[in-house]
């Protein structure tokens, strides 16, 4: 069970456009971090998940787990947010 | 014979490109049943490109995000079905071709084959190692990263010069390494390079032949320059690389489908491929430009002959 999702993001990274969207196809409500509009959670952005690349997807599961996603990887994140 | 448990549609297009998306306004406005895989973007390498330039029909040019957008919309309106999911293989069974999904099997009386190109990878060391973490294949997704930082792009293409220029929001400084003594890139594109004289140099004739880093990070890249033969060193915060295309055709290994010397798919004038009710257009096309215009146009192309070849084809 998911508790909450955190997709960093860019304007111009179309893999972050389809992370959104296929989130949104599965009705999973998220919030969106634009490193564009705040550049300084860059950093943060960087030390959850290791690399300088978007999107980056941080889900917290009901255990408090977290699970980060870089990238738009539908065999990761199916089973991440399943 | 079609099974009746097994999903079944007129048209299957595998990918949702600009190729793609084009194919599938032409064959949902003329109530083909269709529907489209992709397991990447919608829209491609074109939703990747910060900004197309040459697309008619936009004076000013349109971000690359933006026309994808478009095009996904425009299909959508007339019905398209894009499923984000992957076609793992595509098998001739005769009348119908049956495809290995993520969705599961699926049957289609016709297929359209675009998947376009990847960015091809170096092969150097380093370059595994400091995947995302310094080393990029996306500007317009990991650019932002680079703010007041150095940077190194490799290659000497359309692709590498706009993409160079892009980073320029970000990056304070970029070394361009060309292999060549001169650049593939456009003329519009070079003489726009020369704007940016103050953040941007080249090197011709500089190899590009280990990414190197410490505690994590990239700290230079190693080249040579085969005017001298000599080692050369570039310092970098990062390395992007555009040095040209590779297409996605590694599903097909098993289809039949007749490929070209380097994977590219071999069609005839009307998009045919080797095996009938197969078609292919855009990037993946043994023989494409690698335009978004001539992409879409090829696409067109490709629904009218699959419009007819269902037509011909009789109902199982």
């Amino acid at each position: 069970m998911v508790k909450n999702i955190t997709i960093f993001t860019t304007n111009t990274c179309a893999y972050c456009v389809m992370v959104k969207r296929w989130l949104g196809s599965k009705g999973i409500s998220y919030e969106e971090v634009n490193l564009d509009q705040n550049p300084e959670r860059q950093q943060e952005a960087f030390e959850i998940s290791g690399q300088l690349s978007t999107p980056i997807t941080l889900i917290t599961k009901a255990d408090d787990s977290q699970e980060v996603i870089v990238g738009y990887n539908l065999a990761k994140l199916a089973p991440a947010v399943a | 014979m079609a099974e009746s448990q097994v999903e079944t549609h007129d048209l299957v297009i595998i990918g949702a490109g600009p190729a793609a998306l084009t194919a599938a306004i032409y064959t949902t406005r003329e109530d083909v049943d269709t529907i489209l895989f992709e397991k990447g973007v919608i829209g491609g390498l074109a939703a990747i490109t910060d900004w197309v330039d040459n697309y008619p029909g936009f004076p000013e040019g349109i971000a690359g995000l933006d026309l994808a957008e478009g095009l996904r919309k425009q299909a959508e309106r007339f019905g398209a079905d894009i499923r984000l999911g992957e076609v793992m293989s595509v098998t001739d069974e005769g009348e119908y071709k049956r495809l290995v999904t993520t969705d599961g099997d699926i049957l289609a009386k016709a297929v359209l084959i675009a998947t376009g190109s990847d960015y091809k990878k170096l092969g150097i060391p380093g370059e595994q190692e400091y995947y995302a973490r310094g080393v990029h294949y996306c500007a317009t997704c990991d650019g932002a990263f680079y703010r007041e930082k150095r940077l190194v792009v490799v290659g000497g293409g359309n692709s590498a010069i706009q993409e160079a220029i892009f980073l320029t929001r970000f990056a304070d400084k970029i070394d361009v390494l060309v292999r060549g003594d001169t650049m593939r890139a456009s003329e519009v594109l070079q003489h726009e390079l020369t704007k940016f004289a103050d953040k941007i140099t080249v090197h011709f004739n500089t190899t590009t032949d280990e990414i190197v880093g410490q505690d994590g990070k990239v700290t230079h890249v190693l080249g040579t320059d085969t005017t001298t033969g000599k080692q050369v060193q570039f310092d970098t915060d990062g390395v992007f690389v555009f040095i040209g295309l590779k297409p996605n055709t590694a599903f097909l290994q098993e289809s039949g489908v007749t490929l070209d010397e380097i994977g590219m798919v071999v069609t005839d004038g009307l998009l045919q491929t080797s095996v009938p009710g197969v078609f292919a257009a855009g990037d993946v096309r043994s023989g494409a430009t690698m335009q978004i215009a001539s992409a879409t146009g090829e696409g067109a192309t490709a629904a009218m002959t699959i419009r007819k070849y269902l037509e011909e084809t009789p109902e199982a």
